[in-house]
């Protein structure tokens, strides 16, 4: 039986550099899917001005320790 | 007699106090339970014996000399193997990780350290903390004390059954989306995912920077206050870590839930894959019992359940990709398989697509926090929907049927305590899921504490049956 791929997902594969050992496709392609599903989730109504969380603060980084 | 595992870290304080017990034989106790158990639990991957004794045998002399250094002082504990320790390998249950060997302890392991406590040795992870239950990694996976047959659940699988089987009281996992609490619902333990920044990730290996956490699971809510007491606190060297003192988690746990406006955001759970009528049914005699007990409980709103799975879904993958992504290159084949299905996926997350996910958790936390808890105390909602699923339910080469509702609060970064429900009809653990305000752990223990109480009305004690054990069925995954 031919293993079902996915161009899209090959791609991005190929580009990021990751070839995946044998026998692992299946389940790349629908953890693949899965996420592409969500993705669409993240597209709210929002302004310009509406801030991610987490954005930068210089006193978490001035406050540690020298390497 | 109570057996010693069977004593609560506070009364087991006392005792090595008084000097009716040392902590020699509290540890002794605890080696000789993982001797007989933990060849059907695995829910260790390495145990440091020796440095136990020898932990205890200082605690010992400490305490007769009266040096006390605080409520874990002599008592056992253990760590996920996400969490370095200096000296001891530390693997991440990766083959990539398999001699790694920290030169120093993590943050919340040298606060136990210089709180007294006593390190047992290194529990079993889902591999970096994701994925699982897996057989094609260095350590088998941990099973579920209550049935051998059943997962742990994740990623904090050895601690949840460590703690479950009573091997010990009390176990440092994580918590990315849901991996304290996750574990601690399947496994009828108590798991607190404390507020994000209240406890140090220094040192411990990273799966998500900005969703990760670090906390007990533990047989009881006042084990799993102990605990958080003394590895709570401000450091400077974790860029999330908040400079304000710990609270006082230990003196209000008793005070009950009378007067506290609880929130039911039933939204999120009711109709949603995987929830059964046993969870839905327990959840909803939980709120009519916290009513009774003087809460005051109400249905309020939440944002629909999978944009908050989506949300943290996405920033979880990103940030797990960009801390990997070297390896996934170099050494794919020496991931597990679990964690390489999701992770390499990652590959495919763009810039526009992380940002709106951070956009999206603003708007997120500010539904939780600036509306839903600004009328109520407390939220009370589902941990997972269902009692723990069988290894034979798992496909080798798939994501398994993990129905948990956890990651809410790691995106929003509110604390949250999974707690014991009662039991299926199948004989495993329920739970249900308390939310506070940030830093208001005090309450969400205390509530906890109350939650406790009344479950334990139920028949439930959170203290599975000694034949658990007696003959265990191993069952493989799917092939």
């Amino acid at each position: 039986m031919t293993e079902e791929r996915d161009p899209e997902l090959d791609m991005v594969l190929k580009r990021a550099g990751i070839i995946p050992p044998p026998g692992r496709y299946r389940g790349l392609l629908a953890t693949y899917r899965d996420l592409q599903a969500m993705l669409p989730l993240l597209r709210g109504p929002r302004t310009a001005a509406a801030e991610p969380a987490g954005i930068y603060v210089l006193d978490t980084i001035t406050r540690e320790p020298a390497p | 007699m109570t057996a010693l595992q069977d004593l609560p870290i506070a009364e087991a304080g006392k005792r090595l106090r008084d000097g009716s017990l040392t902590a020699t034989a509290l540890a002794q106790d605890s080696l000789d339970r993982i001797a007989e158990r933990d060849g059907a639990l695995q829910s260790f991957v390495l145990l440091t014996a020796d440095r136990a004794l020898a932990d205890a045998a200082k605690a010992d002399k400490e305490l007769a000399a009266g040096i006390d250094r605080g409520p874990m002082h002599g008592i056992p504990y253990a760590l996920k193997d996400i969490y370095d320790t200096g000296g001891i390998r530390s693997t991440c249950h990766s083959k990539l990780r398999i001699d790694n060997i920290p030169d120093a302890d993590c943050v919340v392991g040298q606060k136990l350290v210089a709180g007294g406590g006593v390190l047992l040795g290194k529990l079993a992870t889902h591999e970096f903390a994701l994925g699982g239950p897996s057989f094609d990694l260095p350590f088998p996976p941990a099973r579920n004390p209550w049935n051998l047959d059943h997962v742990t659940g994740g990623s904090s699988s050895g601690s949840g059954a460590a703690v479950a089987g009573r091997l010990v009281r009390t176990a440092m996992g994580s918590d990315t989306g849901g991996s304290i609490r996750g574990p601690a619902a399947y496994c009828g333990t108590v798991g607190l995912k404390p507020t994000y920044g209240l406890v140090s990730r220094r040192g411990v290996f990273p799966l998500s920077y900005t969703l990760d956490h670090c906390g007990p699971l533990a047989a009881s809510v006042e084990d799993a206050a102990i605990t958080t007491q003394v590895i709570a606190g401000y450091d400077p060297s974790d860029p999330a870590s908040v400079n304000r003192p710990v609270p006082d988690l230990l003196s209000g746990l008793q005070d009950g839930v009378g007067g506290l406006r609880i929130g039911l955001p039933s939204n999120l759970w009711r109709g949603a894959e995987g929830l059964t009528p046993e969870t839905a049914a327990a959840l909803e005699r939980l709120a009519e019992e916290l009513a009774a007990a003087g809460a005051i409980v109400e249905e309020v709103t939440l944002p629909d359940y999978p944009l908050f799975n989506a949300c943290g879904r996405v920033i979880l993958l990103a940030e797990a990709f960009a801390i990997h992504e070297d390896d996934l290159r170099a050494r794919p084949q020496d991931y597990g398989e679990l964690f390489f299905m999701r992770v390499a996926v990652a590959a495919s997350i763009s810039a526009a697509d992380y940002m709106q996910a951070q956009r999206l958790r603003r708007e997120l936390a500010m539904a939780v926090n600036r509306v839903a808890l600004q009328r109520h105390d407390l939220l009370l909602t589902a941990c997972a929907l269902g009692p723990a699923p069988a290894f034979a339910e798992f496909p080798r080469d798939m994501p398994g049927p993990m129905a948990i509702q956890t990651m809410p609060f790691n995106v929003t970064g509110n604390p949250a305590l999974s707690m014991p429900a009662g039991l299926s009809a199948g004989g495993l653990p329920l739970s249900a899921q308390l939310v506070a305000r940030p830093f208001e752990e005090a309450l969400l223990l205390r509530a906890g504490r109350a939650i406790e109480k009344i479950t334990a009305g139920w028949g439930f004690s959170q203290h599975l049956p000694e034949h658990a054990l007696a003959s265990p069925a191993l069952v493989p995954a799917a092939g």
